[in-house]
């Protein structure tokens, strides 16, 4: 399991980076992540709304209220432009992390 | 006889008392865990153990309420932040003007003297000093959003009001510091101080406020 800190501090990288192949919701999220991540990034479910309604606020994603197959009410939630750029930005940081931990881990076996 | 549409009426009744608002973010936490409770369901579970999993895959009342009442607080910080930008604008332009036509004797000032000039001076930083104390959170605490509201909608009014009448009968006439010429009764010093308490108490009051609330959501937390 990942500790918290890292599942927190991963929440908004990873949810803008799958809003960016296009719309989705609070549940179908959540299924994605843990199918991605074989069950080992999990958040509790409803944590995940206080950060899509703080991404929100700060203008990086939109909503939109819709329907599901059943005709339920459901959130959509999709990637604005500041969303984009927050997205490319986190990539960046994230690759920086991880070519240093990559290449610090080389060493190590040289 | 586990009854499905009851266990998630009882579970609504316990996020509204917790303190989750409807409809957002209840309804789209409900559509969540009807849409967990129908995926089990779908994959062999009965009813009661999918709404038993989905309302601990949800998490717990308190702990949402503590995240959302997070945001909630980032909405405010940032309006606030927004309207104490427009405030110290505002007070800066005002500032500005008067101390320009005091310095420079412009318009009706043009035959002021010395004394004069600092006494209109002194008005514009009595202005500034009592916008300063309200902008930086010393204001008192209101918590009541409602008579907050009222304050800081009517009391350019009622306290201009009020200044008026202290000033234009007791502090006025006693002392001729106060009086520039054109001016009855010494017209930056009427106008002045309440602007400057408006200035001040338009952010400080929801500034107090929202202090005052976040320590007691912290001790909560805490305890």
């Amino acid at each position: 399991m990942i500790r918290k800190e890292l599942v927190a501090a991963s929440a908004e990288p990873l949810i803008l980076s799958l809003l960016s192949r296009g719309e989705s919701y609070g549940y179908a999220i959540i299924q994605e992540v843990k199918a991605r991540s074989d069950g080992k990034l999990q958040w509790t479910d409803g944590m995940l709304y206080p950060v899509l309604h703080r991404m929100e606020h700060r203008g990086l994603i939109k909503s939109r209220w819709g329907e599901s197959e059943t005709g339920r009410k459901r959130k959509y939630y999709s990637l604005k432009k500041d969303g984009k750029t927050a997205m490319a930005k986190h990539h960046e940081q994230w690759s920086l992390v991880h070519s240093v931990l990559v290449g610090l881990q080389k060493e190590q076996y040289v | 006889m586990f009854n499905l549409e009851q266990s998630i009426a009882a579970w609504r009744q316990q996020m509204l008392a917790a303190g989750i608002k409807t409809p957002v973010p209840l309804e789209e936490l409900e559509g969540h865990l009807r849409e967990d409770i129908e995926r089990q369901m779908k994959s062999g579970l009965n009813a009661q153990r999918a709404f038993e999993n989905a309302i601990q895959h949800i998490g717990k009342a308190n702990m949402l309420k503590s995240e959302f009442a997070k945001v909630d607080a980032t909405k405010v910080a940032n309006r606030l932040k927004q309207c104490q930008i427009i405030m110290v604008a505002c007070l800066g332009v005002e500032s500005l003007f008067w101390t320009t036509c005091l310095l420079l004797k412009k318009g009706r000032f043009s035959e002021i003297t010395a004394a004069q000039q600092m006494s209109g001076l002194a008005a514009v930083a009595v202005m500034i000093l009592l916008a300063g104390i309200g902008l930086s959170g010393h204001s008192p605490v209101i918590l009541r959003r409602k008579v907050r509201d009222l304050i800081c909608t009517s009391n350019g009014r009622l306290l201009g009001l009020l200044w008026v009448w202290v000033f234009g009968f007791v502090i006025g006439p006693v002392d001729t510091f106060f009086v520039l010429p054109n001016y009855a009764g010494g017209f930056l010093w009427i106008m002045l101080p309440p602007a400057g308490i408006l200035f001040g108490f338009i952010g400080g009051l929801e500034k107090a406020a929202m202090k005052k609330t976040a320590m007691a959501d912290l001790s909560a937390g805490q305890s």
